[in-house]
């Protein structure tokens, strides 16, 4: 091959300045995070009380960090170690960035800077946490009394609330439809222009992928929880509102889903569609489309499952469904009540699920 | 330029996003009625050279005429109407799995069909007795109605014959048509190829690294080496010295499995 084979030089000297950059950029933050995880157990250990008289909580201790002083000294420190990294060994920003460079690969961790840097990162990372959640392991295994009303209540469920659970099941199985039926033609139009293969072509191809992408993104990063506020307040409360909220939510998931089964398909078939001298909607009618539709489908099923699931607890917040009459008997601690929605819930979701994994298996 | 050209190319070159360089200055003059073999290593620029003439692939130097018009000027409806005339045959198959091998081969009519009944699968009934013919060419008419995975590797490549001659082509690029193949199979799919070309009078265009397959079939040879002519002429010319001098000492001539 040899002169075959050849790189342009002005990419590759773009390329490595931004490598170096992003391995400072990681470095600093690492370093920066090292810095105050460790201030954070220093001051959570040293006894320091607050004006009340008690040890300071992990709050208070979060509030009391030298955030600006911790980024300017990380960022100074990240620097030193990327501009010595020959002395010092390739820094974990640079590691991530570039690889390990030959002459460190067989060295044991316990000899490198970057080895004591990570395990000691790892080390800080659960004793912070361990704070900052204020995890209580004694409290955990003593205190059991005041749940066991609950669980006692759960194991016996009352059939006073039965009929009004059963028809609210319902209600919750079809909201659950709708909004996934209505997904599907939505999202199967967007997974298109969201696909990375078959948006190279042109500029306005890559914009539709950009678009579409970061909207999707957008919605997906909602949570269906705070897009049944939103649709409540348009809409009103009941089970549109709860429809509304899982069609958004299910539109975004189905469409990264359904682009991603694009993106993996066998590019063979697009290419002999397009010698024939078809055009672009033919192509992906014969060259992408009959590859996945079986793959859409299981997902497609497998969203139907997931919003079961989740329409309790859109209707927790008042979009319709068996969660609507769930919470309120949650804020009465009316347990037996809670019991029977619980299994109702419960035994659908169980149900849906082996049917979703039976259809699932026999499409693919 | 002479009107009986099927193909011309003129410093036609191709660099790779990556950098890597597939194709550099290909002069290439390929007559009606010719069946060229291009013969090289993989790697040598084969498939590269004939994507680059029914633009699956951008050249990013030089030009193509096809039938005495620039493909690579082309754009649109134009350029789809040119590659109407070009057929393309795969190494592997590129059949769509999933669907009958009767709508595999109609697929090969959509360059010429209207665009909302082609996406509803629905086509002209003159389309579908067309079809079935060119199956019947291939000697699969039998199997019009089967999944195209469920046949086998030949009976697939044929079915990629028959999709080809659906298209009414005047040209058929035909990139390792029986690379994938049981050598047993070769000839059963070469002597379709060889048909279109004495009987029905296409051009063909055929990537080969068998050098049995070139003398046997081709009026023509070009050998590709690092993305250039290397060498070009008549098959018989090509012996086992010339191939050593192309491509090294190291290389040995094959007439089963390749180099």
């Amino acid at each position: 091959m040899g002169d075959g084979r050849e790189i342009t030089p002005g990419a590759v000297g773009w390329r490595k300045n931004l490598s170096r950059l992003q391995a400072v950029g990681i470095d600093a933050a690492l370093i920066t995070m090292l810095i105050l995880m460790g201030e954070l157990l220093v001051v959570a250990f040293s006894g320091r009380r607050g004006d009340t008289g008690l040890l300071l909580s992990a709050e208070q201790i979060l509030d009391l960090l030298h955030y600006a002083w911790a980024l300017f000294a990380g960022l100074g420190l990240a620097l030193v170690w990327n501009l010595f990294y020959r002395l010092l060994g390739a820094s974990p920003g640079r590691a991530l960035v570039s690889g390990v460079p030959e002459w460190e690969r067989d060295l044991e961790w316990t000899h490198t800077l970057r080895g004591w840097f990570v395990a000691v990162f790892i080390e800080l990372t659960f004793f912070a946490g361990w704070l900052i959640t204020e995890l209580q392991l004694v409290t955990f295994l003593t205190k059991f009394g005041k749940a066991a009303d609950i669980v006692r209540g759960l194991m016996h469920p009352s059939s006073s609330v039965l009929h009004e659970g059963l028809v609210l099941l319902v209600q919750t199985i079809f909201l659950a439809f709708m909004a996934t039926a209505f997904a599907i033609p939505v999202a199967f139009v967007l997974a298109f222009p969201s696909a990375r293969n078959l948006t190279r072509g042109s500029a306005v191809a890559r914009l539709a992928y950009i678009v579409s992408r970061t909207l999707m993104n957008f919605v997906r990063a909602v949570e269906p929880l705070v897009w049944a506020l939103i649709f409540i307040t348009w809409v009103g409360i009941g089970p549109f509102a709860g429809v509304l909220a899982l069609w958004v939510h299910s539109v975004a998931a189905l469409t990264k889903l359904y682009s991603e089964q694009i993106e993996s398909i066998d590019t063979g078939p697009m290419d002999a569609i397009t010698a024939t001298g078809a055009s672009t909607l033919q192509v992906l009618r014969y060259g992408v489309v009959p590859q996945v539709i079986p793959p859409f489908l299981s997902f497609t099923i497998y969203r139907w499952d997931i919003n079961v699931r989740m329409s309790t607890i859109i209707g927790f917040v008042g979009g319709g469904g068996i969660g609507y009459i769930l919470k309120p008997r949650v804020d009465l601690g009316e347990w037996g009540e809670v019991g029977t929605l619980v299994l109702l819930i419960a035994g659908t979701v169980w149900m849906m699920d082996i049917i979703s994994a039976k259809i699932r298996e026999r499409i693919v | 330029m002479s009107a009986d050209l099927a193909v011309r190319t003129e410093d036609l070159g191709m660099v790779y996003p990556g950098g890597v360089r597939a194709l550099s200055g290909v002069d290439l003059e390929v007559r009606e009625g010719e069946f060229l073999a291009i013969l090289g290593l993989s790697g040598s620029g084969k498939s590269t050279l004939l994507r680059c003439m029914n633009r699956l692939i951008d050249p990013t130097e030089g030009r193509v005429w096809i039938f005495g018009e620039e493909i690579t000027a082309a754009s649109g409806g134009s350029l789809r109407r040119l590659r109407r005339q070009v057929a393309m045959i795969f190494q592997q198959f590129n059949l769509v799995r999933r669907q009958t091998v009767l709508t595999n081969v109609l697929s090969g009519a959509l360059g010429r069909s209207r665009l909302l009944p082609s996406l509803v699968l629905s086509f002209a009934q003159s389309e579908r007795e067309r079809a079935v013919a060119s199956l019947g060419r291939v000697g699969l008419d039998d199997r019009a109605g089967s999944r195209a995975d469920a046949l086998s590797g030949g009976q697939q490549q044929r079915v990629a014959v028959a999709r080809a001659l659906m298209q009414e082509p005047r040209l058929i690029l035909a990139d390792e048509p029986v690379a994938s193949l049981d050598p047993a199979l070769r000839h059963s799919v070469m002597r379709h190829i060889e048909a279109l070309n004495r009987e029905e009078g296409l051009t063909v265009i055929c990537s080969l690294h068998d050098i049995d397959l070139v003398e046997r079939y081709a009026t023509r040879l070009v050998a590709l080496r690092d993305g250039k002519v290397a060498w070009g002429g008549r098959p018989e010319e090509f012996d086992r010295d010339t191939f050593r001098e192309i491509y090294g000492e190291e290389a040995e001539p094959t007439s089963n499995s390749g180099f």
